[in-house]
């Protein structure tokens, strides 16, 4: 029972920051994308920020970009260039990122 | 298969859009990223090397569960879940189905409800997470038709000759999601404690839910 689970705060995101999801299974294009995402969940999970505070983020880099579902923009950045920019924002404000 | 619609929201990722230079380029800064959080001890492989795994294994069918637990505790409610799922579970705050039905099957002592995609995988995701690997594995997509009481007695689950087994077949259109038999001993219960025992496996059908 002491197995770890998917946090539903991440895992269910509502809205524009939604995880990107095929059949409900998570849609990684290349493996850096899944170690990004990874990297976001642990620290998070370690304790070094508030889910909310990279998601505001997060939001926040995906609103710049002007897509949205109704007008897909494929020269736009994908969800996990996001997703990487905002995690380095977050940790930017925390003073964590390596210089 | 994709003519065989799925269902998640719709979504703009869903497809590569980087040239190869460009993803190297997002390797080579992940990458760095990752080795000076290691080295500077702030987060260690181990921790990163099963965070990815977890969620691609679990996402939680806590939402499934609380619609059982509604059912087995409000008979009114129940009516409504077997009459009009989709609806029934919309009330309890649920969305994310995109334009499927979701049908509820119930079991009771004499019939055992199973779940499947022969197709492809479809799944009811927004209630059930993620599905489980076997979910979506040839062997199970197709055994489970032709002899689903061999299937469930491999995956644990022993029924006695005189129940009759029911396969769902889902599709597209049609999201199927089983009412487990609530167990005995759980008359006092409360809603939020039947929740905590119901199990994704018990609502694919293929296990039942223990006390």
């Amino acid at each position: 029972m002491s197995e770890r689970r998917a946090d539903p705060e991440i895992a269910e995101m509502p809205g524009p920051g939604a995880l990107p999801r095929k059949s409900g299974e998570l849609v990684f294009h290349h493996e850096w994308e899944r170690r990004a995402f990874a990297l976001a969940i642990a620290l998070c999970e370690q304790g070094h920020y508030d889910w909310d505070e990279f998601r505001e983020h997060l939001i926040a880099s995906i609103a710049a970009a002007g897509e949205t579902p109704e007008t897909p923009n494929p020269a736009a950045p994908g969800y996990y260039e996001h997703w990487l920019r905002s995690l380095e924002r977050t940790l930017a404000a925390k003073g964590l990122l390596p210089g | 298969m994709s003519d065989h619609a799925h269902n998640a929201p719709p979504n703009p990722y869903l497809e590569p859009r980087r040239t190869q230079a460009e993803t190297r380029a997002l390797e080579e800064r992940v990458a760095k990223l990752e080795q000076a959080l290691i080295e500077k001890g702030i987060v260690s492989r181990d921790t990163l090397d099963h965070v990815a795994e977890i969620y691609e294994n679990d996402i939680g069918p806590m939402n499934g569960a609380r619609v059982v637990a509604r059912a087995w505790t409000d008979p009114a409610y129940k009516q409504r879940l077997l009459e009009n799922a989709t609806a029934a579970i919309a009330e309890l705050g649920y969305s994310g189905l995109q334009g499927e039905h979701m049908v509820v099957v119930e079991n009771s002592a004499n019939v055992h409800n199973v779940v499947v995609c022969t197709l492809c995988s479809c799944y009811p995701w927004p209630v059930l997470g993620l599905p489980p690997t076997w979910y979506k594995s040839p062997p199970y997509r197709s055994r489970v038709v032709i002899d689903p009481r061999g299937v469930l007695a491999e995956l644990g689950l022993d029924l006695p000759a005189d129940i009759e087994v029911r396969v769902w077949d889902s599709s597209a259109e049609i999201r199927y999601l089983v009412l487990p038999e609530r167990p005995r001993g759980t008359e006092s219960s409360s809603e939020a404690e039947l929740a905590a025992l119901v199990t994704r496996d018990a609502m694919i059908g293929v296990a039942k839910v223990e006390a």
